[in-house]
């Protein structure tokens, strides 16, 4: 069985692709960016305590589930979520909802997506697919990060939807049940750009927002004595550059995206000031794309002093001044609204 | 980001990203990975270099393989805890070379299920010579295939070596 209706695309971000698709399946015409963007998604977090990271790392969209939250609770798009204990019950539902052409959004551990290069792939229980049919023993893939239609056989699905471990999915599927003719654009923009204000420049703790960044470019000088050797320490200054540019971002660490979110909802408003917060945002993610190609740099040259540590670290406090700028602006623009 | 310089010409990983297009719009184009393209040799020589020096690690019984599992996935002690269902006092236990000698066969079967390894791959490294000496490990381009098929016994593999005909 196959849902030959389902249309696959790539998109930059699993969670915002994953929607975007289902509810283009379902009828409703909207934008990856429009989605990100009315579900509050942009967010900075540098996460140092948290007990099941390995190393500290920050985090530059809001927790996996909360943009289908968001989305869900302010539009009239009706989601069935489900959660299981029992594997072959949560395998069965699967089955029975392609059976009758509904294709389903399931959580996974990225690590088990095989069809994904082998470098690429991760410990992470906050990737979503969707799954849009089964013959035999696989089941067809639709997955952001990858530009076909791919398979995968079902005992490495189940173990991706029950790895366990933090975010651990527990078989957390979802399917649309059903969409509203149109969504009222005007109402809900100015909601969800205050949110994600309140997000960045609201008061929120040091490792959150604006401050949040520029706590990660605090703690950044310390990283040395966390890791083992040089090469640790230029594995984990690298990973910058996958954090903000290759981790389903759309590039500049999902600052391009919300620029093309304001660009889209500037039109949809007819406001020349959003047209012109989006041109900023833009700018915003050009400096984070610039952060990323020198970590990836003096990673690769092992040339990782305090001196090189610094000026990463004033490249990201330069973000931070650029962002509590541009936040502080939005803020009046979205008050005229 | 312009797209003329947001554009990377590298299709083994493709990613989409959100430009300015040059007629002034904004939206989305597919395009290569920068990191990917230009680093990945530097990456796989890290793993190399990490995977060779635990093993050595673990020939002179340093280290149980528990503790070089733990690693390569870069879990830490409470994530694999969580991952395995096995108290997180237990799982520190378990990268002791003493208290290895005492785990539990149940244990090992919980610790391979999280590292997606047969068991009996806790108990040996299975080395290919003509893989070694590169500083690629993508399985796919190694000239030298190892196969491991599970079987209904939980605690038995076959493994089979084969040559790469790709």
């Amino acid at each position: 069985m196959i849902i030959e209706s389902f249309k696959h695309n790539m998109a930059a971000h699993c969670e915002s692709g994953t929607l975007t698709a289902l509810l283009k399946h379902k009828g409703l015409e909207i934008t990856e960016p429009m989605i990100f963007g009315l579900g509050s998604g942009l967010y900075f977090g540098y996460l140092s305590r948290t007990p099941n990271l390995s190393f500290p790392m920050f985090i530059l969209r809001t927790k996996p589930g909360k943009l289908r939250k968001k989305i869900a609770k302010r539009t009239d798009i009706k989601f069935k979520t489900q959660r299981f204990k029992d594997k072959d019950k949560a395998e069965q539902e699967l089955d029975r909802l392609i059976e009758i052409g509904i294709p389903v959004a399931c959580q996974v551990d990225f690590y088990y997506m095989d069809y994904i290069p082998q470098w690429e792939r991760v410990h992470a229980n906050i990737h979503f697919i969707t799954i849009v049919g089964k013959e035999g023993d696989e089941y067809l893939v639709s997955d952001s990060y990858y530009p076909k239609l791919a398979r995968i056989h079902k005992d490495k699905l189940r173990k991706a939807r029950f790895a366990g471990g933090y975010l651990a999915p527990k078989g957390f599927m979802y399917y649309i049940e059903s969409v509203p003719e149109s969504v009222d654009y005007k109402k809900l923009v100015p909601v969800a750009v205050k949110n994600t204000i309140n997000n960045m420049i609201g008061v929120q703790p040091p490792f959150i927002g604006v401050r949040g960044i520029r706590t990660f470019a605090k703690k950044l000088q310390g990283w040395p004595k966390l890791t083992r050797d040089i090469d640790h320490l230029s594995h984990e200054v690298m990973k910058i550059n996958i954090f903000l540019e290759d981790q389903g971002t759309g590039g500049g660490g999902f600052r391009f995206l919300y620029a093309t979110f304001l660009r889209q909802a500037s039109e949809i408003l007819n406001n020349n000031e959003l047209d012109d917060m989006s041109k900023k945002m833009m700018e915003i993610g050009d400096g984070w794309r610039n952060i990323s190609y020198f970590a990836a740099k003096i990673g690769k040259n092992r040339d990782l002093g305090p001196e090189k540590l610094q000026e990463l670290g004033k490249m990201i406090n330069e973000r931070a001044d650029a962002e509590e700028v541009f936040y502080n602006e939005l803020k009046a623009v979205v008050g005229n609204i | 980001m312009k797209e003329k310089d947001a554009y990377i010409d590298y299709e083994p990983q493709q990613l989409i990203m959100y430009v300015e297009k040059e007629d002034g719009t904004f939206g989305p184009i597919q395009t290569g990975s920068y990191i990917t393209k230009n680093y990945l040799d530097d990456f796989w020589e890290k793993m190399l270099k990490l995977k060779n020096s635990l093993l050595e690690q673990l020939k002179k019984n340093e280290i149980t393989p528990i503790y070089f599992y733990k690693l390569i996935h870069d879990f830490n002690d409470v994530e694999l805890a969580r991952r395995t269902g096995i108290p997180v006092f237990k799982v520190k236990r378990h990268q002791k070379v003493k208290s290895f000698r005492k785990i539990k066969l149940s244990d090992l079967h919980k610790y391979a299920y999280a590292f997606d390894v047969p068991v009996s791959n806790l108990f040996q490294a299975i080395v290919v010579e003509d893989n070694e000496n590169k500083a690629e490990t993508d399985v796919s381009k190694q000239p030298i295939i190892v196969k491991q098929t599970r079987t209904e016994n939980p605690f038995v593999v076959i493994t089979k070596i084969e040559v790469n005909k790709k």
